[in-house]
């Protein structure tokens, strides 16, 4: 249900029918060291799979808005179920249900084509409020917010460090190079929430985790989105990886010992340098 | 398909950014090496004035509107020239800057024309007829080929410093393009706000009841500086930014800061580098009380030089650094700032 009109002061507007949509991605964890396989895709060990760190920062800017707005947060991941903890923690933080879109078709989709499944996902969602993280910690694309919003013809407010709904309008605020600026758009709207909205993301607790395990958790196929084979997948990328190779960081490693003395063979390494 | 290349130009608060003109400066090499033209494309408030500078780094053509629509909305009016541009004229590649804003243009570019969209890319040039790209994946570990299959425009969005400018260029034409109607459903954009505790000088303020150190705006952008002295939780305190603030200005660089810093509020977010915060690339990185963990690497190991000084002779910075000190930030520091006013004033 899209949002209804406001009331003539909106000042506290409780919204039982309120969609909000947090648009999680399960990432690797980002302590493990990682490689590329034959077929130039990530090498996954489903073990360790994390909620994107980006994301928590939005599942709790999420919960926050549902305590004050009312209605349900719903999270919305796509991706190959082979576990579902990241899910299951998102709904011990105090998510109302999950959806996973999974398909076989989808491995090795773009962020295009991801862009074209969320939109799908969201739409049948009747999502009145998204919400993206700022990026993903895997591939730091930011990209998948616009392009979702694009399929969707609906406004993005992106890298939001402060969300406020009123009435039917969010406004968020984000940083500029001196003071910040506000964005407002009409709902059903976009947010992608800047890592800098600071906003402490919470721990389950033993209650969350506990209710998370009977919380439901819908599982849908790109049949259930209308969408083809063709337009996702590896098939459907214009993008081609060719080779990778490991970035080296051997460096001089000069160590000068004690704080005395230690200025001045900076400042000489800097005049050697043509620095200053 | 054209073999032309454009650059879409960032312009924040009308001032032209320097990602800009390393865009440009890449379309026209590429434009070169493939036999096309290359245009730079610039929008918004101070666009016509940005338009010289741009035609000075070689490229064939300025295509430029100040309309107001640019910066009253996010994204969209921008999106809709770019889609009716790249429709009608069919340049090969579209350049694009790593900012929100070109990120946000560029998916919404994808998704409308059905494009390929290549993003983070820090090298690009010609190969066999086609564009091969530098990515780095998984925190800056690997650099990962990337290139092109099929017909449509390339959208690249490439990362701040990927490119060196180029001054080669004079006679570049400048063409007046129609601005878009507002968006129906659109972003509507008002500010800045906050700008009047904007001083030349840092000072202290509290943010969410913690303390926190502001450097000025001129000693703000990381990624634009070309030395950076970045300080980590071994600084102590907002307080303690003072001394780094003082050795930035002295080298006319800029202050940044590891992770926890921002976390704590210590710095203003826009200050951390590392993999969940900016990326730099400056030709001399100053770590001061920074341990090195891999997100902090991430950001900022492709810097020219990079100092260490830190009391932890173990701490893995010293595995990455060209010269470190095992020492004390409270000292090293304000004598270093001492010898290079010093220098400064005598040269």
């Amino acid at each position: 249900m899209h949002a209804p009109s406001p009331p003539a002061f909106p000042q506290i507007w409780r919204n039982p029918t309120l969609k909000i949509v947090v648009c999680m991605k399960e990432t690797p964890s980002t302590e493990v060291p990682k490689s590329l396989g034959a077929d130039m895709r990530l090498v996954r060990n489903p073990s360790d799979t994390i909620i994107n760190p980006f994301d928590e920062y939005t599942i709790e800017e999420g919960l926050r808005q549902q305590e004050k707005l009312g209605g349900d947060v719903i999270i919305l991941t796509m991706g190959p179920g082979t576990t579902n903890d990241p899910m299951r923690r998102a709904l011990a933080m105090g998510a109302t249900s999950g959806v996973l879109v999974s398909d076989p078709a989808l491995a090795g989709s773009d962020a295009v084509a991801t862009g074209r499944v969320l939109a799908a996902a969201l739409k049948k969602l009747e999502a009145d409020l998204v919400l993206f993280g700022q990026s993903s910690a895997d591939a730091y694309g930011g990209i998948v917010p616009s392009i979702t919003a694009e399929f969707m013809g609906m406004p993005l407010l992106s890298y939001a460090t402060k969300v406020e709904v009123a009435g039917n309008n969010v406004t968020i605020e984000r940083e500029a190079e001196v003071g910040y600026t506000t964005a407002t758009a009409p709902l059903p709207a976009l947010v992608s929430v800047a890592k800098a909205i600071n906003n402490n993301p919470r721990y389950p607790s033993m209650k969350g985790i506990m209710t998370a395990k009977k919380k439901p958790i819908e599982t849908w196929t790109l049949a259930d989105l209308g969408l083809d084979a063709a337009q996702v997948g590896a098939g459907a990328a214009k993008e081609r990886v060719t080779g990778a190779t490991p970035v080296s960081t051997q460096r001089r490693r000069e160590i000068y010992n004690g704080s005395a003395g230690a200025a001045q063979r900076i400042f000489e390494f800097l005049v050697e340098n043509k620095i200053i | 398909m054209t073999n032309d290349i454009w650059a879409v130009a960032d312009i924040e608060g009308g001032k032209l950014k320097s990602i800009s003109l390393q865009l440009a400066s890449k379309a026209a090499q590429l434009a070169a090496a493939l036999g096309g033209q290359s245009a730079a494309v610039a929008l918004g408030k101070g666009a016509q004035e940005a338009a010289a500078a741009l035609g000075a780094t070689g490229v064939n053509a300025v295509l430029v509107s100040d309309d107001a629509v640019y910066d009253a909305y996010l994204a969209q009016p921008a999106t809709d020239v770019l889609a009716q541009l790249i429709q009608q004229r069919q340049p090969k590649a579209v350049l694009l800057p790593a900012t929100v804003t070109g990120r946000d243009v560029a998916g919404r570019l994808a998704a409308r024309l059905g494009l390929g969209v290549e993003y983070n890319v820090t090298a690009a040039d010609v190969a066999d007829g086609e564009i091969a790209m530098v990515v780095p994946a998984f925190g800056g570990q690997l650099n990962v080929n990337a290139t092109f299959a099929g017909d449509g425009t390339r959208l690249i969005v490439a990362r701040q410093n990927a490119f060196a400018i180029t001054k080669t260029g004079s006679g570049a034409t400048t063409e007046t393009i129609p601005a878009p109607a507002a968006p129906a459903n659109g972003a509507k954009v008002s500010g800045p706000f906050g700008t009047e505790g904007a001083t030349e000088e840092g000072h202290m303020t509290t943010v969410n009841g913690h303390p926190q150190y502001v450097p000025p705006p001129s000693r703000s952008n990381v990624e634009e500086a070309a030395i950076i002295v970045s300080g980590g939780r071994g600084v102590g305190g907002p307080e303690g930014f003072a001394d780094l603030d003082a050795l930035a200005k002295a080298l006319g660089g800029a202050v940044g800061s590891s992770r926890p810093v921002t976390d704590d509020e210590w710095l203003p977010h826009h200050h951390h580098i590392g993999q969940t915060g900016r990326t730099v690339k400056p030709e001399l990185y100053i770590a001061c009380g920074i341990s090195g963990a891999v997100q902090h690497q991430a950001g900022m190991q492709t810097s020219k030089y990079i100092i260490a000084i830190n009391k932890d002779k173990d701490a893995p910075i010293f595995t990455f650094c060209d010269l470190g000190v095992v020492g004390d930030l409270k000292v090293v520091i304000p004598e270093l700032t001492k010898l290079v006013e010093d220098y400064k004033a005598s040269h």
